[in-house]
């Protein structure tokens, strides 16, 4: 809604003004002034909003005594600006206008009904919710939020056991040490990550690690002798990763990953909390740099995965990973040489590190 | 019960923020105490004789065990250790200080609590039945209704600053349990011709000064119109309801102004103006809210239970409580619990921490998490087991929560009056403790039956005096507290105002004239003849004879 510091020409009629002498008024003007007498007077609302109703295209503007805390109820009734009082303050009128995400009443031009958007993508609104309230807190406090069970999310957690998993299963086993984790059992992972799955699992004292293996019949007819990943490696991923855990998943309604922004450039503007298909999605550690994954890391004692010693930041199956060199970047060792950067788990708004 | 989802949270949340901006602004002068003063109300922040108050919305009297958890540690926390339900089924804290107000509000809104139009000239929280979804003759759970209108009118843009406050309340039985036709909108469930959900409105019905019984205006407004049709209602009142004085404003005084026929036409016209297909509520957000209330898991269980016979058999006490404060529920082997409020020589609505604390245990162990609030000023365990009910009493009994008054004389609604209230003219509550304790003797109660006496402490009739079968009202007579008395008023189906039966009394006279009339009442009542029905055979006379009888011997 436009905010008018001069004093508007045009036709000025109070609020008092008998509603058909107002509708006489809007046939003959293509611009209304409707002057409050008393802020409290709540007339103009009304009136704007049969105009509105009766197809008044014209412009209406709010003057006299109306307070700041009113502008949404003019702007929702039809009103498209308000003459503010000589030396009145406008940011006060900028706030009031925009403090609710929402209404529960369909108004004049108004797409934030709140019906509207529980029928169409819930989740949406949620996820933008969540980032405004909690995207700036700790990753510990953020996973409370989306787990408190008045939201009654069904959450699960994707976790590849690679080399930062610590950290986000340190964190959920603080949290919820009972929530399901997922984890993909490719066939095709470094004994060493099978390892470390179970050493981390009983170091943290989760309870509900799940092994999600492909199905054998899909893998003996694509990949009969274990090399697709040669000739197809984007078809490996959907039958190892894509297709077992979206089977996975089903029935969950929130899915919590541990990627980060630094990780690579398609993880740049990661939110917190991403919606998409009707799944919320949780990155508690998108903000999360190196520096702090490793003192984290280090400062809580958490056991590393075997292969980082070895010059392994991102740790995938076997066949498609590789060591990285000084200054290249973490995942520059998975499939390295190829275009692709991400096993396809995430393009679905979803997954974690592949 | 509803339970919200994050855009219901959201707003609450955004609110607070508001009313913290609203706060800062006041303190920095930007507001001025006239300015800020609607902005508060509509929160719930009244300032009282002695300290601010802080209104709690129940919307339709429906509180989980959570919430009433929560509503106790605000009572210990930030009040005395008490809080007060009120006719309109909200609770009202009366020592908050105004520096807490935040916190209150935050502690609360983590439970789906808050205080928005809990006061102002808004629509205020929608009232029911306090036994919806458990009443037989039901026809429709009038909750999910209740629900769509709370979203509906909650910060609604073009009706926040309304003439006057403005009330509305919705049934689902023929029975009416929830006074529809006192309220500014009363809303019946009825079957449209086409057998979907439709409802009777009634408009311009109020107390205060000048009250007035609903008329109907449309007999059977179909569900999916229903915010259309109460858009227009509130719009023609909106433009044409009285600015120029606060006793004239309310929309009963334009109803009775320019008549009932009159009135519908501007709602009519309006309704056939308004865009009525964006206020049809889609099917699918009624499904969704619906939801919510579909019964909870009860048990298969015979209509009968024989422990439950047996512990009235051994019990007289036990038996008296669940003749007057059980009620049949529509499942086998399930009951209604009233938890009286009313204790002998207590203040009616009062309940302290420790018994919110009692109610909320009982309803998590015995009634599947939910109580209810009356607009009686009473509490309900909607759902307990016949078998349960006795271990349920035990309790209740233990807290003080037991008396076996419900819709008996002493179960009274009464305002605060002048001990808290600034616009009041007498004391309601030494009144209604004096009548208490004069009516105590629960044989005798027993042998009265239902009496429902109401008092208020000025004409602003919060304690609905107007349609007491008794009703006591508060008056200023040269600076000194005098009651005047009506009889025959009544808030159901059958609804009437009292009639004033004389002059006023002073406040020790009230009690012992009221214990005559019902006296009088025992002596020429037909057998089985309630009050009410006596007053209605017989008018007022013999009641204002007893009223004044001894008062009139002395002078």
């Amino acid at each position: 809604m436009q905010l008018l510091e001069q004093v508007q020409d045009g036709v000025r009629l109070s609020v008092s003004t008998p509603e058909e002498d107002v509708r006489a008024a809007a046939t003959a003007n293509d611009s209304l002034i409707l002057e409050f007498e008393a802020f409290r007077d709540g007339r103009g609302f009304s009136l704007a909003a049969v105009l509105r109703g009766l197809g008044y295209r014209g412009r209406l503007i709010a003057a006299g005594k109306v307070l700041p805390d009113q502008a949404r109820h003019l702007r929702r009734c039809g009103f498209d600006a308000v003459e503010l009082s000589p030396g009145a303050d406008p940011a006060p009128w900028r706030r009031m206008d925009q403090v609710f995400s929402a209404a529960y009443q369909p108004a004049s031009g108004d797409d934030r009904l709140v019906w509207r958007q529980r029928h169409t993508n819930p989740d949406a609104a949620l996820a933008a919710r969540l980032n405004a309230q909690w995207g700036q807190a700790a990753a510990e406090d953020l996973l409370r939020a989306v787990l408190d069970p008045a939201l009654e999310r069904k959450a699960a957690v994707i976790s590849s056991f690679g080399a930062e998993a610590a950290v986000l299963l340190h964190l959920i086993s603080r949290v919820r040490p009972d929530l399901p984790v997922v984890f993909l059992e490719t066939g095709q992972h470094f004994f060493q990550t099978l390892a470390y799955r179970r050493e981390l699992t009983e170091r943290l004292g989760l309870t509900d690690v799940r092994d999600i293996k492909p199905e054998a019949a899909a893998l003996s007819k694509a990949d009969p002798r274990g090399d697709l990943w040669r000739s197809a490696p984007d078809a490996c991923c959907t039958i190892r990763k894509v297709q077992p855990l979206a089977q996975a998943l089903a029935g969950f309604d929130t899915r919590i990953t541990g990627r980060k922004r630094y990780q690579n450039s398609h993880r740049a503007a990661l939110e917190p909390f991403e919606a998409a298909d009707g799944v919320l999605t949780v990155n508690p550690l998108a903000a999360w740099s190196a520096d702090q994954t490793e003192t984290w890391l280090r400062d809580h004692q958490l056991p590393r995965h075997p292969l980082v010693e070895q010059g392994y930041p991102s740790i995938g199956c076997w066949p498609c990973t590789r060591a990285v060199e000084t200054g290249e970047n973490a995942r520059d060792g998975r499939w390295a040489g190829q275009e692709k950067t991400e096993c396809g788990i995430h393009e679905r708004a979803l997954a974690p590190a592949c | 019960m509803y339970r919200y989802d994050e855009f219901d949270a959201a707003l609450v949340r955004e609110r607070i923020a508001e009313f913290s901006d609203q706060v800062d602004r006041r303190s920095s002068g930007a507001l001025t105490e006239d300015e800020f003063k609607p902005l508060r109300l509509m929160n719930g922040v009244y300032l009282q004789l002695h300290a601010y108050m802080l209104r709690v919305a129940v919307p339709y009297g429906v509180i989980s065990s959570r919430q009433m958890r929560r509503l106790a540690h605000v009572a210990r926390t930030y009040d005395k250790g008490y809080g007060h339900f009120t006719t309109r089924t909200n609770i009202q804290f009366n020592w908050p200080a105004l520096q807490d107000l935040p916190a209150i509000l935050s502690d609360l809104a983590e439970v789906e609590m808050h205080a928005i139009q809990t006061s102002g000239n808004c629509i205020r929280n929608v009232t029911t039945d306090v036994f919806a979804g458990v009443a037989a003759d039901e026809i429709e759970d009038p909750r999910p209704w209740c629900e769509i209108v709370r979203q509906w009118s909650t910060i609604h843009p073009e009706f926040s600053f309304l003439p006057r406050k403005f009330k509305i309340a919705i049934v689902g039985a023929p029975k009416d349990r929830a006074a529809v036709r006192t309220h500014d909108v009363g809303l019946q469930i009825v079957r449209g011709e086409d057998g979907q959900t439709a409802f009777r409105v009634f408009v311009g019905g109020g107390q205060g000064r000048l009250p007035h019984i609903a008329q109907e205006i449309a007999p059977a407004v179909p569900g999916q119109s229903l915010l259309a049709y109460l858009t227009a209602i509130l719009r023609a009142y909106n433009l044409l309801g009285r600015r120029d004085n606060i006793h004239k404003a309310r929309i009963k005084i334009l109803v009775a102004a320019i008549g009932i026929d009159a009135f519908r036409d501007e709602v009519e016209r309006q309704f056939a103006i308004l865009r009525q297909e964006d206020l049809r509520i889609p099917d699918e957000e009624l499904a969704r809210i619906q939801a919510y209330f579909t019964p909870p898991p009860f048990a298969d269980l015979p209509a009968t239970s024989p422990a439950y016979d047996a512990a009235r058999r051994l019990n007289p006490e036990f038996a008296r409580f669940t003749r007057s404060n059980l009620r049949e529920h529509k499942q086998a082997g399930y009951g209604a619990v009233i938890v009286s409020l009313k204790p002998i020589g207590g203040v009616p609505g009062d309940i302290t921490a420790a018994q919110m604390d009692v109610v909320a245990d009982l309803a998590a162990r015995f009634s599947f998490h939910e109580v209810r609030a009356s607009y009686e000023q009473n509490l309900v365990l909607p759902h307990v087991r016949l078998e349960d009910v006795h271990a349920v009493w035990s309790r209740l009994r233990e807290a003080g929560l037991a008396t076996a008054n419900a819709d008996l004389a002493t179960d009274i609604i009464a305002c605060p009056g002048l001990d808290y209230c600034s616009l009041a003219n007498a004391r309601s509550i030494p009144v209604a403790q004096a009548l208490s304790h004069q009516l105590a003797d629960a044989a005798l109660l027993e042998k009265l039956g239902p009496v429902r006496i109401n008092i208020s402490g000025c004409i602003n009739a919060c304690g609905h005096h107007h349609v007491g079968h008794i009703g006591v009202l508060g008056v200023d007579r040269k600076g000194e507290e005098y009651y005047q008395i009506t009889v025959g008023g009544s808030p159901d189906e059958q609804a009437a105002l009292g009639e004033i039966v004389g002059r006023s009394l002073p406040a020790e006279e009230v009690a012992p004239a009221i214990a005559r009339a019902l006296d009088r009442y025992l002596e020429i009542r037909n057998d089985g003849e309630l009050f009410i029905d006596t007053v209605r055979r017989l008018g007022a006379d013999p009641f204002r004879t007893a009223i004044y009888e001894l008062t009139d011997a002395a002078a």
